[in-house]
């Protein structure tokens, strides 16, 4: 189909302001001063009460930051950042830690309602049962609730902001944090590991499986923040644990900085299953304003048989540089990431994955979709390696991208490394419109073309929505919708 | 990325400006032809081969992997060979040397070096960008060559094989073809080393190819154990054009042959078959860059890789769909047998798309040979080894015989069975 005059108008007159998460919500904050220094590490430190490895630890990244340069490799494009020119610090007042959701800011607990987030306990016992959700609520810099605390406790799964964990379980943080990413990772990671704020902490020991799922919801609200979140989910020997974040923020005409951390450590037969939907604002349809998305996330399968898999739905931010990775290490782990990545308005994602192969008998699985509309860039760039010894490596790929308009681009950059000849590596990629036939076909029964397109669409990434669990898999779909509302709708 | 500020030269960059300094008063031509030569050699001089953080060279970090450079050898003495099929017309350049003799009526040859001398071959000596360090090694070193031009309405009956034979020491071709429209053409860019001295062999292929062409170019490089080899294709395909490049490698220590096109007329072909034959401790790179910038062009990449001993091998593939380049129709794959635990490849199969009616896809493998198929043959009472043999031989072959010439076929068939008769 030479994209059908009604989807090039419809493209014309897109509209990406339909975003719906985009109010602003006045709360007194507690603001650090504008800029980095050392001063604003130990104030942040200070702030959260942290112990003086700690602030050391922090040190020490900040440092070396100071002599990394902004990597430039990516296929995305943005004024450069004046990293000075940023609150590192931002936290609704008076928060110092709340006993209960009865002293949560009302206003707060409004937002998280208004972005359809159910935190009141309650609310959540009176729904069904089995889709009982724990949330961690992240609110610019600091953790406002986490629900479901108790009941979690009691089978010993430990589930908080990562600011109490370092609080109360100093001996687990240290020994993990920074061990799947270290400090001297990459330009974001090392900045965040010098000024992050918030984030959560996931602990589920020996032969435990989390008896719910957890979610944490990220909300940049402050203007001229950065967010700056570190997760750090560690699943004990036999232990399984199911992890959800989803992201907004409210629509401005600046870009504000996300440069988030998050380490995964998977130990013999775990298994991590760590799902994101994320949503910042991306941008209006001029392509002014929207999240700088700089993320690293990276799953390290440290013991034998465990299994990590990423599932992402990346429809928000006006730029995304992500690579969710595992690291096989374990003999017979397994990685997975499964993701959909739409891009609309003058929005740019490079995004993608690694598997890096270490141990013997290892298997990844990596699928990817994307779909560009508008004047968007949407580029997969993944890497797939084997070490020497790691015999049997096994990985599959495949990345299809579909394009809407055009205007828009549609990227592909694998890196396949194989350095062992047991290892079986296939890896495709197709970029192509929507079929004309399966088009056709919807519309000889009737269907009308918006709802034909959207069938399509649906079905060209069912695959990773099916990866999903269940309560998210709804809402991403809506946010699929949403996301190519006038160009698919 | 660009280094900025003075590099420490390694041996193999030292070289290469001693090198130039000594020759300089040997090169052929002057005045804009030395500039042009000048600027090149500045450019590797300042900013030195590239490595590893140069992303068109990401797996072959040319700095650590050019050890070193041999001297330029005036003395060498080679001789040719015959043609790979009987009947052709063969020009050959010994040790750098050009030579032009029995070229049939019909077709135009020149010696590069002239066209060094009187200067009309200034405008050739450019970078394609700055990590085109072929083109710069080349073009600050160029001595010869042939300029070719197949006239429109020609047809060549006969094969034309153009033999590189190095036996010692340096050279830097190039050859400048023009096509003519509704030419038709099998040319073979054949590099043979007739000895183990180490050498360092650069080739630059500008192919123009007219309207309405049917070109069939074949690069079959065999050069010797210790041998460096630096290749670049460049081509344009007219309107209606076929391109069909066989890129076969079976030789050579560090090797990287670079592909680069782009179709301007619509309706253009371009076909592309590689067969690269890896064993010792060689390093072999095929860089591959394809634009299509004219809507309704067609474009198959098949490359097919062998593995051996400590081998690395290299697949860099990038398709380019300009905007409005609407129906077109790309597809790539990269398939390796990895045949030995110490040997290595990588591959990087690209997709950059700026128009939406398309169809692009690529595809990549690396896997061992299939033990099915092992035991299918074995089950029949053919040993393991030479049932390893037949696989990979049919892994390989099936590529070669989608050529049209029988003879061609069969000569291509024969140094890939000795070349793997001696590895596997």
């Amino acid at each position: 189909m030479p994209a059908v005059q009604e989807t090039i108008d419809q493209v014309a007159l897109i509209d990406v302001d339909q975003y719906k998460y985009g109010f602003e919500t006045k709360i007194e904050m507690d603001k650090a001063p504008k800029g980095l220094s050392e001063e604003i590490i130990r104030f942040i430190s200070n702030k959260k009460q942290e112990p003086e490895w700690m602030l050391e630890w922090r040190l020490d990244a900040y440092r070396r930051w100071l002599t990394l340069e902004e990597p430039t490799w990516a296929r995305v494009d943005y004024p450069k950042i004046d990293f000075n020119d940023l609150y590192y610090y931002a936290a609704p007042k008076g928060q110092t830690g709340p006993k209960s959701l009865d002293e949560v800011d009302p206003e707060l607990l409004r937002v998280y309602e208004k972005l359809g987030i159910p935190l009141r306990e309650q609310e959540m016992l009176a729904g069904v049962k089995t889709s009982k959700i724990a949330v961690d609520a992240v609110f610019d810099s600091v953790s406002v609730v986490t629900t479901f605390k108790e009941e979690l406790k009691k089978a010993g799964v430990i589930f908080m902001s990562i600011s109490e964990a370092i609080r109360e379980y100093p001996d687990l943080v240290k020994k993990y944090l920074g061990s799947v990413v270290p400090t001297t990772d990459n330009f974001y990671a090392t900045l965040n590991s010098a000024v992050f704020t918030d984030g959560s902490f996931v602990f589920v020991p020996k032969g435990v499986r989390c008896p719910m799922e957890l979610s944490t919801y990220f909300r940049i609200n402050e203007k001229g923040t950065g967010q700056f979140e570190r997760t750090l989910i560690i699943a004990e020997e036999g232990a399984y644990v199911s992890y959800l974040e989803g992201c907004t923020a409210p629509q401005r005409d600046e870009n504000q900085l996300h440069a988030a951390v998050v380490e995964l450590v998977a130990l013999d037969d775990a298994e991590i299953k760590y799902s994101t939907v994320q949503n910042w604002y991306p941008g209006d349809k001029e392509g002014k304003g929207g999240i700088y998305n700089f993320v690293t996330k990276r799953g390290d399968c440290r013991g034998n048989r465990s299994k990590i898999s990423w599932t992402q739905v990346e429809t928000g931010s006006a730029i995304t540089w992500k690579y969710p990775s595992c690291i096989l290490r374990g003999d017979d782990s397994r990685g997975e990431f499964y993701s959909i990545a739409v891009s609309n308005g003058y929005q740019q994602i490079d995004s993608g994955t690694k598997m890096i192969h270490l141990g013997k008998n290892t298997s990844s699985r990596i699928v990817s979709k994307g779909i560009a509309a508008g004047f968007s860039q949407n580029t997969y760039r993944g890497q797939v390696s084997t070490h020497r010894k790691a015999s049997n490596a096994r990985n599959f790929t495949q990345c299809d991208s579909l394009l809407i308009g055009g205007k828009c681009g549609a990227h592909t950059v694998p890196y396949i490394e194989a350095k062992n000849s047991t290892a079986q590596f296939e890896h495709e990629a197709t970029t192509s419109k929507i079929s004309e036939d399966q088009l056709f076909y919807c519309l000889q029964r009737g269907i009308p073309e918006e709802a034909a397109i959207a069938l399509i669409v649906n079905g060209f990434v069912k695959e990773v929505i099916q990866e999903l669990p269940m309560e998210f898999a709804v809402e991403a779909q809506k946010l699929i919708g949403i996301s190519l509302e006038g160009s698919v709708g | 990325m660009n280094i900025q500020t003075a590099i420490t030269m390694t041996t193999a960059e030292t070289a290469l400006v001693d090198a130039y300094t000594t020759q300089l008063g040997d090169l052929p031509g002057d005045g804009a032809v030395l500039s042009a030569r000048d600027a090149l050699l500045n450019a590797l001089k300042t900013e030195g081969l590239p490595t590893r953080r140069i992303e068109s060279w990401h797996y072959t970090d040319l700095r650590a992997l050019l050890r070193s450079v041999p001297a330029f050898d005036s003395t060498a003495f080679a001789e040719g060979v015959d043609p790979l099929v009987e009947d052709s017309t063969v020009l050959r350049i010994i040790n750098g040397k050009a030579s032009v003799s029995g070229v049939p009526d019909g077709i135009h040859v020149r010696r590069y070096g002239d066209s060094l001398v009187d200067g009309v071959a200034a405008a050739d000596l450019v970078e394609r960008g700055s990590d085109d360090a072929i083109g710069r090694i080349n073009g600050a070193f160029v001595r010869d060559g042939f300029e070719i031009e197949i006239p429109e309405d020609t047809e060549l009956a006969r094969p034309l094989e153009l033999q590189l034979v190095q036996s010692a020491g340096q050279s830097h071709s190039r050859l400048p073809v023009t096509f003519g429209a509704n030419s038709k053409a099998v040319v073979i860019e054949r590099h043979l080393s007739t000895n183990d001295a180490p050498s360092l062999v650069s080739i630059v292929s500008d192919l123009i190819v007219d309207d309405g062409a049917d070109i069939t170019w074949i690069i079959l490089q065999q050069q010797g154990a210790s041998d460096n080899h630096l290749g670049q294709i460049n081509f344009d395909l007219g309107a209606d054009a076929k391109l069909k490049l066989f890129v076969i490698n079976a030789g050579g220590k560090l090797v990287r042959q670079e592909v680069h096109g782009v179709t301007t007329g619509e309706d253009s072909d371009f076909q592309m078959r590689g067969i690269n034959l890896l064993g010792g401790d060689s390093h072999t790179d095929v860089t591959f860059t394809l634009g299509h910038d004219v809507p309704n062009t067609t474009s198959i990449e098949v490359i097919r890789n062998v593995l051996f001993d400590r081998a690395k091998g290299v697949f860099q593939g990038q398709i380019r769909v300009a905007p409005d380049a609407q129906k077109t129709d790309a597809r790539m794959a990269c398939n390796t047998l990895l045949l030995s635990d110490d040997a290595d490849f990588s591959a990087k199969p690209e997709l950059e798309i700026f128009a939406d009616d398309v169809q692009c896809g690529h595809g990549a493998t690396v896997i061992d040979l299939n033990p099915t198929h092992l035991y299918y043959l074995q089950a029949r009472g053919i040993p393991e080894g030479k049932a390893r043999g037949m696989l990979v031989n049919a892994f390989v072959d099936e590529i070669v015989e989608e050529l049209e010439d029988e003879a061609l076929i069969e000569h291509l068939e024969t140094i890939i069975a000795a070349w793997l008769d001696k590895h596997a």
